[in-house]
């Protein structure tokens, strides 16, 4: 198999858990105009939930359902207990600017302080359901384990299922309507403040599922997922910062660019590339690699 | 327009300009040598470490207070300084004066170019990729040879800038030297920065802050302000990192990771977003919270202990925004005019 093509299957899991993370941010960008830089704790706690209750239970389809289901709840409560203060205290002036990028980050040092307190600062190794050897195709070896099959799996089913009910149901237009135009949809009937909580815990049980796919090869430790914020967020923006098909694109590509990059250059640079990208896509195609041009100011 | 004459130290007005600076750096250079004589050589480093923090707080007081730009990454342009320091004085051996000044320059031309991309983005687009770029910056460390990979630099303080001989033994004084060095540092860069903000850019800055199109139609060239803006803010967190690896006499890529942007930050916001001397208050916090959660924790298990200044100061955080968003210099503000309206209105 040629190094090409492995490469690139190396990248696929990779991406499909970016896109998670990407479209975790877009979720909280599209209802409340806010850069969670919080997920990152919050995907940590989740999955320190998750380690938790596979220690007690053993059963790893447990953990994964409450990781995720408390990640929603903690989104969720987030939202009801500082976004919505935030929001109602909104001033002006250079303080205003700054609050929800501050906020989340003091929240985000709380929740990673949290987690340390609770579990220690040292690396954990998080089970997985599947095995992480590669699997075989026709006798030759592939980079690509069963487990990340599940990744790619698992990754897709949620965007799938975010694609539901966004397209189909009363709840995804009225989070839709909320997004486009906070103002009207409220006037139409939509409970805004509603909505919103239900994006952020949406976004908090993406944020978990990310985080328990990620950690069977990073390890897990209370800061280990800073990296996942950052290239989630770069994929966000490659995608657009507004679409939630452009995030789970801009995060696969973003997998496919990394894993060249670790192949052909080496892990020192890794460090480097989500930088260039943000800054190659910010400042060629601020709309994203799929969005539509429009007057936004990036 | 306010009676001057009301105002308490009034008489203080009728000094020239000039003098009136001079004796502030006096009585302020005058408080940290006293404060210097009255410490324990431990605590004497955390001062010099305030003086670093002091800086680097500044630099984000500038850049966001005035220009209204935000940065995520400033820990990396404190690498800068503290790397171009190290290797003028570790290599070419250079007086340490002189490496202070490499260090801003080198700091404030990576400003400049990052301020280019910077001026072109706004809000969480800006906040996300300095983030990335303080993510990135340490990794360059281990990719270049000289800079000596995960280890970094360290080298002898006192044979590179310690006290002259002549005073004895230049080991026993050294921490008070550079505790002297560092605030001698402090003050020339309060003062530096206080001219800058009130001369004609501060209020460029702060035209551009208000209202963009605005400045645009008043003749500003916005995009210049804020690179300009970008590269004097980089400028002097170069400073701040010259002076931290002059404290430290070393430096590491692990010195100047994301935690040390947030740390940065963080003092801004709870000194106060706007605020030169809010800087110091910042500064101060910096340092001493650790001490205090090191008191409330002492008795605790290791992993609390360590764990404790962390999510302090993330409280505080969030506590600050929501409740105080001008910082401790807002508050005391507040609490001056409060005090002063009183007294007016108790004299009618």
């Amino acid at each position: 198999m040629s190094t090409l093509l492995s490469t690139l299957i190396m990248g696929l899991s990779l991406g499909a858990i970016y896109s998670l993370m990407a479209v975790a941010l877009i979720l909280v960008w599209r209802s409340t105009r806010v850069v969670n830089f919080a997920q990152a704790g919050q995907a940590v706690l989740s999955t320190y939930i998750g380690l938790e209750i596979h220690r007690m239970t053993g059963s790893y389809w447990l953990a994964i359902l409450l990781s995720i289901i408390f990640g929603g709840v903690l989104g969720g409560l987030i939202d009801l207990a500082l976004v919505r203060p935030l929001l109602r205290r909104a001033g002006s002036g250079p303080e205003a600017a700054v609050a929800p990028v501050i906020a989340t980050l003091g929240l985000l040092a709380v929740l990673q302080g949290v987690s340390g307190m609770l579990w220690g600062g040292e690396l954990i190794n998080f089970p997985s359901a599947f095995s992480t050897a590669g699997l075989s195709i026709g006798g030759s070896k592939i980079p690509f384990s069963a487990f990340d099959l599940f990744t790619v799996g698992a990754s897709l089913a949620v965007m799938l299922a975010f694609s539901f009910i966004f397209q189909r149901t009363g709840l995804g237009l009225s989070m839709r309507a909320a997004a486009f135009s906070p103002e009207v949809a409220q006037l139409a009937g939509v409970r805004t403040g509603r909505v919103r909580t239900i994006g952020w815990s949406f976004a908090g049980a993406a944020g978990g599922l990310a985080g328990v796919l990620i950690t069977p090869t990073t390890f897990l430790a209370p800061n280990s997922l800073d990296l996942l914020l950052v290239f989630g967020f770069t994929a966000a923006v490659v995608g657009g910062l507004e679409s939630m098909i452009g995030g789970a694109l801009g995060g696969l590509a973003l997998g496919f660019g990394l894993a060249l990059v670790l192949q052909y250059a080496g892990s020192s640079y890794t460090f480097m590339t989500a930088f260039v990208v943000l800054l190659a896509v910010l400042l060629l195609r601020p709309q994203g690699l799929i969005g539509k041009r429009s007057g936004r100011r990036v | 327009m306010v009676d001057v004459s009301k105002r308490p130290l009034h008489f203080l007005s009728r000094i020239p300009r000039p003098v009136r600076v001079l004796i502030g750096i006096a009585i302020a250079a005058f408080a940290w040598v006293l404060m210097g004589d009255r410490v324990s050589e431990f605590r004497i480093t955390q001062g010099s470490m305030v003086a670093a923090y002091a800086l680097a707080i500044i630099s984000i007081v500038m850049l966001t207070g005035y220009s209204g730009q935000v940065s995520l990454g400033h820990g990396s342009f404190l690498a800068v300084g503290a790397y171009a320091c190290a290797l003028f004085l570790v290599n070419l051996h250079w007086p340490i004066w002189l490496t202070f000044f490499i260090s801003v320059i080198a700091a404030a031309i990576v400003g400049a170019i990052v301020g280019i991309a910077a001026a072109r983005l706004s809000g969480p687009y800006l906040a996300g990729t300095t983030l990335a770029f303080a993510v990135g910056v340490p990794s360059i460390s281990g990719l270049v040879n000289i800079l000596g990979g995960e280890q970094g630099i360290s080298w002898d303080a006192a044979e590179q800038y310690g006290p002259p001989s002549r005073y004895g033994d230049p080991y026993m004084f050294l921490n008070k030297w550079v505790y002297w060095i560092c605030g001698a540092a402090l003050i020339l860069g309060i003062a530096l920065a206080v001219n800058i903000t009130k001369s004609r850019y501060g209020r460029i800055w702060r035209a551009v802050r208000a209202d963009e199109s605005a400045a645009a139609l008043a003749g500003i060239n916005v995009a210049r302000s804020k690179i300009l803006a970008f590269a004097v803010s980089a400028g002097f967190a170069g400073f701040a990192g010259a002076i931290l690896s002059v404290t430290l006499s070393s430096v590491a890529p692990s010195t100047f990771g994301l935690s040390l942007s947030f740390l940065i930050l963080t003092g801004a916001v709870i000194g106060g977003i706007r605020s030169i001397y809010g800087a110091i208050v910042g500064a101060l916090a910096l340092v001493i919270l650790p001490m205090l959660s090191d008191m409330i924790a002492s008795n605790a298990s290791e992993s609390i202990h360590t764990n404790l200044p962390g999510v302090i100061t993330g409280v505080l955080l969030v506590l600050t925004v929501l409740f105080n968003p001008g910082g401790t210099a807002a508050a005391f503000n507040h609490l001056a005019h409060g005090l002063r309206s009183k007294g007016r209105r108790s004299s009618h």
